[in-house]
């Protein structure tokens, strides 16, 4: 387990995401796959192979009948603040360095060892087993914030970084101040797609970001918040059973207990 | 390259292996991977000024009210437009994959003349164009010779379609099923008139019977901002949402409740629930109040839980929450969009009837006015009018098809697609190659969304008279399209028929004219939208007592289609982009899964990961079982979009196709042909 210190930052980008709210739509995954130049599977059922840099899950409470419930819970990149895929990586092709707390992929570095995915608990990562095919004429419609990756490397959610570095951009231009972005002044893909609105996005530390609150709240929870790993995206939902599922291996024993702030 | 950059690496990483931990090593291998990674076969991004445009996005069958982002012109995103009040910055799945769709490999690539079983040849435009005026010259004035159906339920195109078949002396015009065709036969058996309107928003208590509204059911954007606004992240929510149905779907996975009410049960439920709030001391001014609480007395809880299985108790505290609410509202649909009864929407209306919110919480929207002057009405949809020809009773000699795909998404699909075989002369407007362009005679290539002019009134589900319209987000189409009302008015005026305008931009210039609105404002992202009209209702009790609750037995399933949004509709396959959400519980290579209970497949027979077959009339499926709690018992819950038999790589013969297994059956009482609540039976292969 991986007990090692946490970098602090004054800016701390995070998510909290409602469970509550999530209807499983998938209307985020599609925006990511957008944004990030994820070529279509022709198999996209072998989910060994596909990259999805954002996945909905489907949590079921095992009960049946009027009794049955299912959560959708949508897991990106926890960036988390102690991670364990960044001290695995024998050529720092993925650090933790930058404001923000951002955790970086650096594909001209990545070998393809793939440690980093064999550390990662939240199986965050993917290897790009195949160069990225996409249907003729549809590379007119790449979006023009990442590079398509080729086979060989590791990739995974960065928050879209290329919208933090114009926001960053945007407030400079306006004489505003890039290391203090107001809320809402960059967004991720999946955040601004979202229909209900089930993922809030800012910096967990600023008291003027929703998120500030919404994180501290005490439905709030991070998954698997016992390995220590110290993950910026916070997770809030009112059922017990979904909570209990998120951080089963927290260390109180009691679910949602265990909110130590970064 | 002789070596390709991953066998480069793999050969220097073999050479050090022993020297892991040095990091000179490290250092010189990190210089290599830089080094090998020129990648020149990977593709170029494009550039430019970012820009967004405003955007009509008819993919979803509402519409998305979006922005296309686009980098020196080419869109290459789709966000959602904050300033539009009915999707406020959301986006459905389906249209946030709007830009990929542009490029889809599926899209018919110029007009396409048949030439032999399943090969076709491109043709130029004028020809296709003088094919279509020569056939249907030949049919002029023979009424029954010539028919059209149309499966966009909210564009102006439908106007311009009937104005073209009555000038052609001809009534077929028909619709492809959907809810709004049911709910105004429904509107009418309560004694009223109109498109039905559901108000949720203003709503505390919303309850849904079968009608998926938090993904697949009338405006789901519109329905998710709403359901969303009272769901404040970290504080109470201000409303309570329930759903009953045959599947722990999208909608039940954030309801307060679900209650799982087998498909064939949906009336039966609404009734029991009438019959508890009148004992609960419910009453209603309407004048068939006594008709109506006999009848429902009929629906105790023991009839109740024979018909759903669901417990007295359930009954009881979904009864509490409706009395504790001050503006309930109940909306009644077919699981997946179609195939319901009428008395399905009319037994749940009448929950609105009996509880005083008729007006508010349940509106009737006015008649709209029509921009072409001989516009009409279907008064059948599709899936009649093939039966009809199925049998001889109907003989046409041409059909025109607009943005439909009858041969896939009918009930006992093989059959239909047969049917639609044997016309003689069949023409289909379509964007994409699907089922029924690859049986048409003629294709005629629809230009995409973001590239046509297109107009959408009232969808379904809206409380308030509403109307948007999108223009053009490119200059030109990807392919060698053209608007498909363009070419139909072009053919009119050949065919010495004048329907007043020449393009169908004008058409809808016209339609917005006349219902007051401003084009620019609404081609700019804004919406139009008017008031609900007055009347009220009757309980439609008349029409109840024809209810009728089928048996399943215990060789037989209830089957219970499922739609999910993001797997695409009747006329979308999956579009790439969309793969990525389709679970491995819903498709596994090239397998379709179906769903049921421990329970149900104990019954049944099988097990999980059983290959199975599921057949009714002439259809069959096959698939692979998965056990979910979530599934009404006796029921097999079926993933809809799947089993595609043309389109793209990406979809073709993956999985199976549930509309091959549905069956119709005639409503008594109302003359409508009803395929929700199909039984099929299950056998292990
Ligand atoms: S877009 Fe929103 S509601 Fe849809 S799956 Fe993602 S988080 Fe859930
Ligand atoms: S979630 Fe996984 S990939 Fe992301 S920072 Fe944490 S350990 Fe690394």
């Amino acid at each position: 387990m991986a007990h090692g210190a946490t970098k602090e930052f004054k800016v701390t980008w995070g998510m909290v995401i409602d469970l509550d709210k999530c209807t499983g739509c998938g209307a985020c995954m599609t925006a990511c796959q957008v944004e990030n130049n994820i070529a279509p599977m022709v198999d996209a059922s072998n989910k060994m192979r596909t990259l999805s840099w954002m996945l909905v899950f489907e949590l079921s409470n095992k009960k049946s009948g009027a009794e049955a419930e299912v959560a959708y819970l949508p897991r990106p990149c926890m960036q988390c603040g102690n991670p364990a895929c960044v001290p695995v990586c024998p050529v720092i092709a993925t650090e933790k360095n930058e404001e923000g707390g951002i955790v970086s992929q650096v594909y001209p570095r990545c070998i393809g060892c793939r440690y980093c995915m064999a550390a990662c608990p939240y199986h965050a990562r993917y290897f790009n087993w195949e160069d990225p095919i996409f249907p003729k004429g549809m590379e007119k419609a790449l979006s023009p914030s990442t590079s398509a990756r080729p086979r060989g490397v590791v990739e995974k959610c960065n928050f879209c970084h290329t919208r933090f570095m114009q926001a960053k951009d945007k407030a400079r231009q306006d004489g505003g101040n890039p290391e203090g972005l107001a809320d809402g002044a960059y967004m991720p893909a999946c955040a601004e797609i979202c229909p209900t609105g089930a993922i809030s996005f800012g910096d967990v530390k600023n008291k003027e970001h929703k998120v500030f609150d919404l994180a501290q709240g005490k439905d709030a929870f991070r998954l698997l918040e016992k390995l220590g790993l110290n993950p910026q995206v916070y997770y809030v939902s009112k059922r017990e059973w979904v909570r209990k599922l998120g951080d089963n291996y927290a260390a109180t024993g009691k679910p949602g207990a265990a909110k130590k702030h970064s | 390259m002789g070596l390709d950059r991953r066998g480069f690496v793999k050969i220097v990483v073999g050479g050090v292996a022993g020297t892991l931990f040095t990091p000179v090593i490290w250092q010189s291998l990190d210089d290599v991977s830089i080094w090998s990674q020129n990648w020149p076969w990977i593709p170029r991004l494009n550039k430019g000024e970012v820009k967004a445009k405003a955007a009509l996005s008819k993919l979803c069958p509402a519409g998305c009210a979006v922005k296309v982002k686009t980098v020196g012109g080419l869109p290459f995103a789709v966000v959602g437009n904050t300033a539009n009040p009915m999707s406020k910055g959301g986006v459905c799945p389906v249209c946030a994959a709007g830009a990929q769709l542009m490029y889809s490999p599926a899209r018919v690539k110029s007009p396409l003349k048949k030439v032999g079983e399943g090969k076709f040849e491109a043709i130029k435009w004028e020809d296709a164009e003088a094919l279509l005026v020569e056939k249907l010259t030949a049919l002029k004035g023979q009424n029954g010779k010539i028919a059209a159906i149309n499966g966009d339920e909210t564009g102006s195109a439908g106007e311009v379609i009937s104005g073209l078949l009555a000038g052609l002396g001809n009534s077929g015009y028909y619709m492809m099923p959907g809810e709004k065709f049911v709910a105004e036969k429904g509107v009418k058996l309560m004694g009223g008139s109109g498109q039905p309107g559901f108000d949720i928003a203003g709503a505390d208590l919303v309850l849904m019977i079968g009608a998926d509204a938090l993904d697949s059911w009338g405006t789901t954007v519109a329905n998710q901002k709403a359901f969303a606004a009272t769901r404040p992240t970290g504080a109470a929510a201000t409303a309570k949402f329930v759903y009953a149905g045959p599947v722990l779907n999208h909608s039940a996975a954030v309801s307060d409740k679900f209650l799982p009410v087998p498909p064939q049960a949906t009336a039966a439920f609404a009734l029991g629930l009438a019959n508890l709030l009148i004992n609960a001391g419910a009453v209603s001014s309407a004048s068939d109040f006594a008709e109506y609480k006999a009848l429902a007395a009929k629906y105790t809880v023991e009839e109740v839980e024979k018909a759903t299985g669901l417990k007295a108790e359930s009954m009881k505290a979904l009864v509490d929450l409706i009395k504790a609410a001050k503006s309930p509202v109940v909306i009644a649909g077919a699981s997946f969009g179609q195939g319901a009864g009428a008395l399905d929407f009319v037994a749940g209306a009448s929950l609105n009837v009996l509880l005083g919110r008729v007006g508010s919480g349940m509106t009737l929207l006015p008649a709209a006015p029509k921009a072409v002057a001989g516009a009409t009405s279907s008064d059948k949809d599709a899936a009649s009018f093939l039966a009809e020809v199925a049998t001889g009773k109907a003989a046409p000699g041409a059909l025109i098809v607009y943005e439909a795909n009858p041969a896939y998404a009918l009930p006992q699909a093989d059959d239909m697609a047969k049917t639609l075989g044997n016309i003689a002369f069949k023409v289909s407007f379509s964007t994409y190659m699907d089922e029924t362009a690859a049986l048409c005679d003629l294709i005629l290539p629809a230009p995409h969304p973001y590239e046509r002019f297109d107009d959408a009134l009232n969808p379904y589900g809206v409380a308030k008279p509403t109307y948007l319209a999108g223009k053009p987000v490119v200059k030109k189409p990807v392919q060698d399209c053209k608007d498909p009302v363009d070419v139909l008015l072009g053919a009119a005026s050949k065919l010495g028929l004048s329907l007043g305008f020449d393009t169908y931009a004008d058409v809808i210039q016209a339609k917005a004219k006349a219902l007051g609105a401003d084009f620019d404002a609404l081609a700019a992202g804004g919406i139009w939208t008017g008031e609900a009209k007055g009347g009220s209702l009757n309980l439609g009790a008349s029409a109840l007592a024809k209810v009728a609750v089928a048996k399943t037995d215990d060789k037989t399933l209830a089957v219970a289609p499922v739609s999910n949004q993001a797997n695409g509709s009747a006329t979308l396959a999956t579009p790439p982009a969309n793969l990525l959400t389709v679970r491995e519980t819903e498709l596994s290579g090239k397998d379709l899964i179906v769903q049921m209970n421990a329970a149900t497949a104990k019954k049944a027979g099988v097990a999980e990961g059983n290959k199975v077959k599921l057949s009714a009339g002439k259809g069959e499926l096959k698939a692979r079982v998965h056990l979910n709690e979530g599934v009404a018992p006796g029921t097999v819950a079926v993933l809809l979009g799947f089993g595609r038999s043309a389109w793209d790589e990406f979809t073709k013969g993956k999985g199976d196709n549930v509309y091959k297994i549905l069956t119709v059956s005639d409503e008594a009482g109302t003359g409508l042909k009803v395929w929700a609540g199909s039984t099929v039976t299950v056998a292990k292969v």
